[in-house]
């Protein structure tokens, strides 16, 4: 391929990376500091620390993966699949320590019926509380945001090490760095807690994806350019 | 001899200038050691402590108002901007290097102008009431500080851990070793946990800046450690981790005394209480 | 290459899967013994809601963040250590031991700046709370960084420590990041995941044990932290040993189990779809294969959630209480 083609490429790589990064933040259970206390749904931590300690755990696979097929697709299935995994057992064992340590019902405060398994949720919450533990919904929404933000993340390593010829260690230290800035967005846009597509927050989402877009547009054509000018390509 | 002549500027900091008197300073000392590659690894490292400064201060002056997401947050930002700032300014040197010969370094700052460029563009983009709205008074001028510190505190770590900004040099010996991940998370450190340790109401601006210095010197004896292990010269290494051990031992010793002086009081043990 | 090779991969998978196990838990105990993350805002409300406390207030970020810290300064110094040719058995513990003088660092200047933040609210600067819990975190975290940077090196050499030999200068199935980036790697997750799963422990139950048991914790209670222990004042050192029984056992399993099915599905994977033994050229098959096992393992994960939330929501009933 001519420069300007792979200059494209990495381009476009990128933003796909940065707007996933941005929805999957959005689908995260995350409840923050009171989702600690039990006191909010959700995972006990900060969104981009879930987010981000989901994305490398796929980007390890799919590095690993990368060096044996040059398939952009399946490289970034398997960050997804290895995100998708760190979220399902990490949302498992949150809610077997809310059962069994707390003694709490996992519960969701932002609906009352459960939308998926239409399971009522109000007479099993704490009063004063704004739900606790990952009820099923927020579990699958978790599920479904950490596939969708660990395929972002491999895709952009997979583009920087392929296409702009990016070492292993550079791509995916730029590759997160990236990853991170736009999961920060996503972060302030939802002020940090939110239980999944199911929240009324998840309606500010554009708002969010078009930030993004373009913070990764602009650290797209920054990486392309120095893949270019630097000689990698 | 590098220790003395950087100790003057530095006893200013009891009395730190204003947020953008601090900015301007750093700024400017942290660009003139980047545009000047030659120097001692001794001053680079005071280039990274002040660049560090510059955005430990921006830090504190975003998360003032409470981000909702925690302070780290942002510092996080910050870094993530450096790394592909500092990147790009090492591709602009080697491009421009055989038309600028010597003062190649110079286009390093391209990297750190762009980067300013997106800082403010994201910043605008959190602050307008259209998009994601966070009514941060100055966010846009924070973040644009935060990612021109973190790509020159960057450029700096490459140019101690390389000894210049040549694009091979720096892929070769920082980056594909993985030490890009230690400035990375030091760096971001050195910005964001000054604020983050000292929060709260009586928080005061000179102590919260102290333990951002002292965090830069610890980054900068690893950095001289590694260089000790790796580089050719033996006495840039030694003389680095001579005087960041310095820096790190006053300053961490200056804000030890400072906290146990401001807090309520200190006893060696002692019950609780209840007050109303 | 022979067949013996492969089962060497099984074998230090496992003792990879061991290492995160205790890194894990070692984590999550060492965030309670210094009251770090998510639950730490309540030790911190405490004094400001009039509730002088002797709790150890660490407050070093996130515990991703952290973690990556310790973790990538140990994995650079072990770096150094092993291109100077000295033998990883030494050169990892002392990386792992200047990861924890830096970590012992950041917790002093943590908790004495956050004492000395609320001033006004009366709170004292305990000495012997200070001094005491600096030897268990640094103890506790030292475990943890330990096996994180045995990880990274293992991983780092999993071919070569498996017996295959150099094709064209690269060993197959060495990782191809370098040790830090991997210590980096791994101490963002393995901090991520102490803090989303061991914290609910020591924040839901041991910071409020005199509350009711079986509730979310109200509103109304944030701040007024459960002060006195058995006998005597509470500091973080009697947290730990409650949580020990508990909150970090199943952090470890958390870590231990992600690290198992991740690179069990990938060499599973890599094996029937005929990439191993050989270990060389490219395979598709391979990479489709561990995709398809770890959807499968994910798709088993939700039904289990459900299922469990089922039998929660059964055996515990609706609210009751005021």
């Amino acid at each position: 391929m001519d420069p300007i083609t792979i200059l494209l490429v990495v381009v476009v790589c990128v933003i796909v990376g940065g707007v996933f990064a941005s929805l999957g933040v959005h689908l995260l259970p995350v409840g923050g500091a009171p989702a600690a206390m039990g006191t909010a749904t959700g995972i006990a931590t900060g969104t981009i620390m879930l987010m981000l300690g989901a994305a490398v755990t796929g980007l390890f696979t799919a590095s690993t993966v990368a060096t044996f097929s040059k398939n952009i697709l399946l490289v970034a299935l398997s960050g997804a699949v290895g995100s998708w995994i760190m979220m399902g057992v990490t949302m498992l064992m949150a809610n077997i320590i809310y059962a069994f340590g707390a003694g709490v019902v996992p519960v969701s405060g932002r609906v009352e019926v459960d939308p998926i398994t239409k399971e009522p949720q109000t007479p099993y919450k704490t009063p004063q509380c704004d739900g606790h533990g990952v009820p099923n919904v927020s579990y699958i929404s978790g599920m479904v945001g950490a596939f969708i933000g660990g395929f972002g993340g491999a895709f952009m390593y997979f583009a920087l090490l392929n296409y702009a010829k990016f070492e292993p260690t550079m791509a995916a230290i730029a590759a997160i760095g990236i990853f991170v800035a736009n999961a920060i967005l996503a972060a302030y846009n939802i002020g940090g807690t939110i239980e999944g597509f199911h929240d009324p927050k998840f309606k500010r989402l554009p708002k969010a994806l078009f930030s993004c877009f373009f913070v990764s547009l602009f650290c797209g054509v920054f990486v392309g350019m120095v893949a270019f000018i630097g000689g990698l390509i | 001899m590098g220790e003395e002549e950087e100790k003057k500027p530095k006893a200013e900091f009891k009395f730190p200038p204003d947020e953008t008197g601090l900015g301007i300073i750093s700024a400017v000392i942290a660009v003139i050691i980047v545009i000047l590659p030659g120097l001692p690894a001794v001053l680079k490292a005071v280039g990274v402590i002040f660049a560090l400064l510059w955005g430990a201060d921006s830090v504190r002056k975003t998360s003032k108002y409470g981000l909702g997401t925690g302070v780290p947050s942002i510092g996080v930002l910050g870094m993530g901007y450096g790394i592909v700032g500092a990147l790009l300014g090492i591709a602009f040197v080697k491009f421009m290097g055989p038309k600028l010969g010597t003062f190649s370094s110079v286009a390093a700052l391209g990297g750190v102008l762009l980067m300013g460029v997106l800082g403010y563009i994201s910043g605008v983009f959190s602050n307008h009431e259209k998009i994601i709205a966070m009514k941060i008074p100055k966010l846009e001028r924070g973040m644009m500080e935060l990612g021109m510190a973190g790509t020159l505190a960057m450029l700096l770590e490459f140019s101690i851990v390389a000894g210049s900004l040549n694009f091979a040099d720096v892929v070769d010996k920082a980056i594909n070793t993985g030490l890009i991940a230690l400035m990375f998370v030091l760096s971001m450190m050195a910005m964001f946990h000054p604020y983050n340790a000292c929060l709260g109401p009586d928080e005061r601006r000179p102590r919260t800046l102290m333990s951002s210095v002292e965090i830069s010197g610890l980054l900068c004896l690893i950095l001289g450690i590694v260089l000790v292990a790796t580089a050719t010269s033996l006495w840039s290494g030694v003389s680095l981790i001579i005087f960041s051990a310095i820096v790190w031992i006053v300053f961490y010793v200056k804000f030890v005394k400072a906290c146990m002086r401001e807090s309520d009081s200190v006893v060696g043990t002692g019950l609780i209480k209840t007050i109303e | 290459m022979p067949i013996e090779a492969v089962a060497m991969l099984f074998a230090w998978m496992l003792v990879i899967v061991f290492l995160a196990l205790i890194a894990c838990m070692f984590e999550d105990l060492e965030s309670d013994t210094g009251s770090q993350s998510n639950p730490n805002s309540q030790v911190q409300l405490a004094a400001q809601v009039g509730q002088v406390h002797r709790f150890f207030n660490k407050a070093i970020s996130g515990e991703a963040p952290a973690y990556a810290m310790y973790c990538t300064t140990a994995g650079v110094i072990a770096y150094v250590l092993l291109l100077k040719e000295i033998h990883p058995i030494l050169a990892i513990p002392i990386g792992a031991a200047v990861g924890e003088v830096f970590h012992v660092i950041f917790a002093t200047t943590a908790h004495i700046g956050r004492t000395a933040g609320s001033k006004r609210f009366e709170q004292p600067l305990y000495l012997d709370v200070l001094y005491g819990h600096l030897l268990p975190i640094a103890t506790h975290g030292f475990m943890a960084v330990l096996c994180i940077v045995s990880i990274a090196y293992i991983q780092s050499n999993l071919g070569t420590l498996s017996g295959y030999l150099p094709v064209d200068g690269v060993t197959p199935l060495d990782h191809p990041f370098a040790l830090p980036m991997l210590a980096f790697i791994w101490g963002i997750t393995v901090g991520a995941i102490g803090s989303s799963t061991g914290d609910i422990h020591y924040g839901t139950e041991r910071e409020f044990q005199d509350r009711p048991f079986g509730e979310g914790k109200r509103v109304v209670y944030h701040g007024k932290i459960t002060r006195y222990a058995d006998c005597g004042i509470r500091t973080q050192k009697d947290i730990v040993g409650f949580c020990a029984k508990y909150g970090g056992p199943c952090t470890g399993m958390t870590f231990g189990t992600i690290i198992l099915f991740e690179n069990w599905r990938t060499l599973v994977g890599m094996m029937l779809g005929r990439f191993l033994p050989a270990a060389t050229g490219f395979s598709d098959i391979a990479a489709m294969l561990g995709i398809v096992i770890g959807l499968v393992i994910g798709i088993a994960l939700i039904f289990g959630n459900v299922a469990f939330v089922k039998w929660a929501r059964k055996r515990y009933g609706p609210f009751v209480g005021e």
